[in-house]
């Protein structure tokens, strides 16, 4: 197929439909508003159905239903608006029904701003609502990179039974590139759907259900999700290594958006004869300790960048387990971080380290 | 030596220049191109953001370096200027009558959506000409057909309450954008033209592409563009981290014009 030019957000859309989902239930909020705003056009053309719920509250309960019933399901929002999903989400992770979320995260807390921010990998990995539960939470860094990870998205969906985040920066969602699509899946579901209500007549009544009211049973439902985050974690981590042949001092670590500005800083240095090594994680959830360690153990010093105050932060600690100094570089509201801004941070962070090994 | 066909090879034939189209099809691009193109060609040229749409990739984002070409930007005061409100200043609708200047280009918003803001010029526009351009990129969603683009035009002249004049051919892949791309979406707005009865004003071509034979071959005009909306990571040496400089009440990320060096 042709390369055509796509915004993120009308990409995700795009994506969602050659996955095989043709059910949409959102509410439109900046800077994600044009993920509804296609498939409010789409979705009729190929015989799927767009609902613009109440509220962002709303929309979740119906992805748990629509989810419920056996049905590809796709919701997309902005940061405040992950927020009021937050309930729908612990509800559909308690009751094993696979369902993709993206985030397209504007600047907070609060109503914050509408310009692009990090800010909500912390809600995405460690605490999205009440509950023992996981999301699977994927971390594009391009337009095509978002297109590929949808795809993904509903497969790990599927295959676990389990809600997907997909997490991108404002800019992810805003700006343009070139992208290519597969052509359009048949939209079955991919795993087994012996979960599914569609109608008792003939067979064992199903239920969906979080509600356990017996310790016991409770407390094995919590191991079943426990086991099988443990199963994903295992077989489902994704990362980038770049610039990480040659040996270094210093290693670099981003995710999104900001990873691009930074592979940008390593290429300046690297030109000027530096070798500064870069991490990524692309399943921000289940994160890659140990991809990550094997770098850090190369490494003497790390330099963590984010479009927040420290979040992704946490996760490389816990990777680097106290071994070397962890530098933190970040900004919110909606400033990006420059590659001068990032060159300038892995300057010092050099010096720090006591000198640099050359590329050559 | 093929000669250039130069920026100035197209001119606006009003003095009144909108640029409207579907989201992304490079309205921005073209209106920061053309004020800039104008106004080193020694024009007075004034130019309105009206993007109520999209909060992203807005002209307001070159607004220093237009200014420096000595243009007069018009955009929301403060921090309003940040927002996504339908904010129309007092400027605007002086800028329709006229005052000296050579042109006044206004970018509007994508989308019927954002042509609706120009449906509340319509008496004012009534007396005089002007000129309402609608972009075309053929590698865009909906705007990929003959019927796309008539219907996005018919979209946006029912919101905007006035006639689309004419045609920009703005078919790119980004850097990735080849001759045949730029001839497809020539090919493509020829149709929409047979349709329409609404004529090409001129063909866009970015870097080198300007100078391509196939390209230089084109019955109508061709205007080199220069790409002034660069993501964050192909801006190198451009600090954005500078509070201490920043005048009071200035967001840090908008002090820096985002501009290819």
């Amino acid at each position: 197929m042709a390369k055509v030019l796509m915004k993120g957000n009308e990409a995700i859309g795009e994506a969602a439909i050659r996955a095989g989902c043709i059910h949409f239930f959102g509410y439109p909020i900046t800077p994600q508003s044009e993920v509804p705003e296609y498939l409010s056009r789409r979705l009729p053309e190929v015989g799927g159905l767009y609902l613009q719920a109440e509220s962002e509250v709303a929309a979740s309960n119906m992805i748990y239903g629509a989810a419920g019933v056996g049905v590809r399901v796709l919701t997309t929002s902005s940061s405040p608006g992950v927020s009021l999903m937050a309930e729908g989400l612990s509800y559909i992770a308690a009751c094993e029904l696979p369902c993709v979320l993206v985030n397209i995260m504007r600047a907070g807390p609060g109503l914050g701003g509408i310009l692009p921010a990090q800010g909500d990998y912390l809600q995405a990995t460690k605490g999205t609502a009440h509950g023992d539960f996981n999301l699977i939470v994927l971390a594009p860094s391009s337009v095509q990179e978002a297109v590929d990870l949808m795809l993904v998205a509903f497969e790990l969906a599927e295959k676990y039974r389990n809600p997907v985040i997909l997490i991108g920066d404002g800019m992810i969602g805003q700006m343009m590139e070139p992208v290519e699509f597969p052509e359009v899946k048949v939209g079955k579901p991919l795993g087994p759907t012996d979960y599914a209500l569609t109608g008792c007549k003939g067979r064992e009544r199903r239920i969906v259900n979080s509600l356990y009211l017996d310790a016991q049973k409770l407390n094995d439902h919590n191991e079943k999700l426990k086991a099988k985050f443990e199963l994903i974690t295992e077989n489902e981590q994704r990362w980038e290594y770049y610039n990480t042949e040659e040996p270094f001092d210093v290693l670099l670590t981003g995710f999104g958006m900001m990873a691009r500005i930074c592979k940008t800083a390593v290429d300046v240095l690297k030109g000027e004869g530096i070798n500064i090594g870069l991490f990524r994680p692309i399943t921000a959830k289940p994160f890659p300790y140990k991809p990550l360690r094997e770098l850090i153990d190369r490494s003497k010093r790390v330099l963590c960048v984010e479009m927040n105050m420290g979040q992704m932060l946490l996760d490389v600690q816990f990777a680097a387990e106290g071994t070397v100094p962890i530098d933190f570089y970040g900004k919110a509201g909606g400033i990006i971080p420059s590659v001068e801004d990032v060159v300038e941070q892995l300057r010092a962070a050099i010096a720090k380290a006591g000198g640099s090994r050359s590329g050559k | 030596m093929i000669m250039e066909k130069s920026a100035v090879s197209w001119e606006p034939s009003e003095r009144l220049v909108m640029i409207v189209g579907n989201y992304g099809s490079g309205k921005t691009e073209i209106s920061v191109n053309l004020a800039l193109k104008l106004a080193a060609a020694g024009k007075k040229v004034v130019i309105a953001d009206l993007d109520i749409v999209n909060p992203y990739f807005r002209s307001r984002e070159v607004g220093a370096v237009m200014e420096a070409a000595g243009i007069e930007v018009v955009i929301p005061p403060g921090e309003q200027q940040y927002a996504d409100l339908p904010i129309v200043v007092p400027r605007i609708k002086a800028m329709l009558e006229p005052a000296g200047e050579d042109f006044s280009i206004f970018d509007v918003g994508g989308d019927d959506v954002g042509a609706r803001m120009l449906s509340s010029f319509r008496q004012a526009l009534a007396s005089g000409p002007y000129s309402l351009l609608q972009v075309i990129n053929s590698r865009r969603p909906f705007t990929d057909t003959v019927e796309g683009c008539v219907k996005m035009m018919r979209m946006i002249e029912e919101s905007s309450r006035l006639k689309v004049s004419g045609l920009i051919v703005n078919s790119h892949l980004v850097d990735q954008t080849t001759v045949d791309v730029v001839v497809e979406g020539y090919e493509l707005a020829t149709k929409v033209s047979k349709v329409s009865g609404v004529p090409v004003e001129f063909v866009t071509a970015m870097g080198t592409l300007a100078q391509a034979p196939e390209i230089l071959a084109l019955d109508v005009p061709i205007f080199a563009i220069e790409r002034n909306m660069l993501p964050p990571w192909l801006r190198t040496g451009e600090k954005q981290d500078s509070a201490e400089e920043r005048p009071e009440n200035v967001p840090a990320a908008r002090t820096k014009p985002i501009f290819r060096s």
